[in-house]
């Protein structure tokens, strides 16, 4: 019997509770968490959602367990059909597709995220990976769910900052305060933030909120570990965790446990009690 | 742009990368883990090619090998890295954060759009994205323009035509047709845009044989030449031949992170030597059986992406 959850478990959880039934969702690649996270909403209470898979381009895969990497027929196996990478961008241009999940090594109060490099373009401090495509479809896809397991302010440095020293994609204002509904682009930009600490939404003025904390963490915690000015909701909820079911399921996708590698070595032992356990 | 109608465009991979100059746009094919044309790059760096400008999506070890071994100027990539399974392309990272390579990273629908571009042959194509974040700053050729129909605000980025693009795929036929198996994630786009395409393949086979595998992906009137290189994409997983090498890239990422005498050693072994002595290299026909067993069911599957010691 399943009677407690892990920290990663529940974000998954969190994550998939963004997704509407009957929309076109899309993941990027590097991101267990969200992929885990599409296929419960798929499997629990999103059947119709069509889900894109990022790297392969898939469309509805099932695949037998989830790989560490995304471009790999593994991740693949069981898609009914497959797009061409023009084909998902378009989508994105056209305003059909409806959410996607976006992260960064930093992301300020807006929703900005960069994972692109810190210091100067001309001299660099570190150079991340890149974004992919996430800076186009910042800018195109409906909603936004923005997520990081590395909130907690490590060696006195946030995660969670003023100001993105490079902005790879869109939040809901640039970093000089430029509402996006100004550049005419076609998406809403983010709506939730899912975070090792807690979860925020954004307000009417596009400043994300705290909304929630976890079983284990408190606002003085996502306060010291928020480099932005943290606006707390009127009435902070704990967050709800997934049911039993849910987490039998993403243990059965998830046989490799890849979804712990994308927490810190800190939060990996973090586990919750199950509401019907308590 | 040409056509290339030559009947027969079989070569090796040193005559493959005769066709790539110093300085040249390389797009080069594939993904993240798959399908990467590694025995070309590594052709690439035994001719000695340098200041290469490379394009693309989604990468890994490739561009990281690139700029290991000091053969790139400038990247315009998406993404180079290895996801949540080992993080960040350690020799790309020393090499932009040295200056050694100039930072100059796109975003797949803006490559996308470029691409199109040139394949339509237009100077140009608008996107509604990407102003608003500081990929405008990085990149000083992308220009804001009004639309003339309808008054608004549009991005116009301008064509992108790689000198080369350099692609492997499972099948291919003498006359350059190839049949790509799988996601065939930029590649088509690449072959279109580019005024050569190079392509290594698994198997050469007949026309006849490609249209009884399925048909053909990329039309050989695009392809320059084509060299036929088993395990052509190794470390990179090429399906249905063979999945990825996880303890060859580890190997590979520790000698990249230390850098230095540890990754020229790396060279040294896997790069300046020929394809066959490669091949013995990375362990021969144990390791191909070893890729190859993800055939043998889910069990087999999962075991090749086991925790490496």
């Amino acid at each position: 019997m399943i009677t407690e959850c892990t920290l990663g478990e529940a974000m998954i959880a969190s994550l998939a509770r963004t997704i509407e039934d009957g929309t076109l969702v899309f993941h990027g690649y590097g991101s267990p968490l969200v992929q885990l996270a599409m296929q419960l909403a798929k499997r629990t209470h999103a059947p119709n959602m069509v889900l894109v898979a990022g790297a392969t381009y898939g469309v509805d895969p099932d695949p037998p367990f989830l790989a560490p990497t995304s471009n790999d027929w593994v991740v693949d196996r069981g898609a009914a059909c497959s797009l061409d990478i023009e084909e998902l961008f378009d989508l994105g241009g056209a305003g059909r597709l409806d959410r996607m999940f976006l992260s960064g090594l930093q992301i300020d109060g807006w929703g900005n995220c960069n994972v692109t490099l810190l210091g100067e373009p001309e001299a660099l401090r570190l150079k991340l990976p890149g974004g992919g495509g996430g800076c186009n479809l910042s800018c195109d896809v409906g909603a936004v769910t923005l997520w990081t397991t590395a909130h907690r302010a490590a060696h006195g440095r946030f995660r969670l900052v003023d100001r993105c020293a490079f902005v790879t994609s869109l939040g809901q204002r640039t970093a000089d305060g430029v509402p996006r509904a100004a550049l005419g682009h076609r998406g809403g930009g983010p709506d939730r933030l899912v975070t090792e600490l807690g979860v925020f939404d954004f307000a009417a003025d596009g400043h994300a909120r705290l909304v929630g904390t976890w079983p284990d963490t408190d606002v003085d915690l996502v306060r010291a570990s928020t480099g932005f000015d943290l606006i707390v909701a009127d009435r902070l909820a704990e967050l709800p965790l997934p049911d039993a079911d849910a987490v039998r399921i993403l243990r059965e996708l998830d046989p490799l446990a890849i979804r712990q590698r994308e927490l810190r070595a800190g939060d990996r032992q973090r586990t919750f009690a199950l509401r019907s356990a308590r | 742009m040409t056509v290339y109608t030559s009947p027969d465009k079989r070569t090796d991979l040193d005559g493959l990368v005769e066709h790539v100059r110093d300085r040249a746009v390389v797009a080069v094919g594939g993904g993240l883990s798959s399908r990467e044309p590694m025995a070309a790059l590594r052709a690439l760096i035994r001719a000695g090619r340098r200041d290469l400008v490379v394009v693309g999506s989604a990468h890994g070890i490739d561009i990281d090998l690139l700029c290991g071994a000091g053969a790139v100027a400038e990247t315009r990539e998406s993404y180079v890295g290895f996801e949540q399974d080992f993080g960040m392309a350690p020799n790309y990272r020393r090499a932009c954060e040295s200056g050694a390579v100039r930072v100059r990273d796109s975003c797949c629908y803006t490559v996308v759009q470029q691409l199109r571009a040139a394949i339509q042959g237009v100077p140009f194509l608008p996107l509604r994205s990407v102003r608003g974040t500081d990929f405008l700053v990085l990149n000083p050729d992308y220009k804001t323009i009004t639309c003339p129909f309808t008054g608004e605000e549009l991005l116009a980025v301008p064509a992108l035509a790689p000198d080369v693009a350099i692609l492997h795929a499972q099948y291919g036929d003498a006359r350059g047709n190839l049949r790509i198996e799988g996601p065939p994630v930029a590649d088509l786009l690449f072959a279109r845009a580019s005024k050569k395409v190079l392509a290594t393949v698994e198997e050469v086979v007949t026309t006849e044989e490609l249209h009884a595998r399925g048909g053909v992906t990329v039309p050989y009137l695009y392809v320059t030449a084509l060299a036929e290189v088993p395990l052509g994409a190794h470390p990179t997983a090429c399906y249905p031949h063979y999945a990825y090498d996880r303890p060859y890239t580890a190997a590979y990422l520790d000698a990249a992170a230390a850098g230095g005498d540890a990754f020229r050693g790396h060279l040294d072994r896997f790069v300046h030597v020929d394809h066959a002595t490669y091949l013995a290299r990375i362990g021969g026909e144990e390791t191909r059986h070893r890729l190859a067993s993800w055939k043998d069911g889910t069990e087999a599957w999962m075991a090749l992406y086991g925790e490496v010691s």
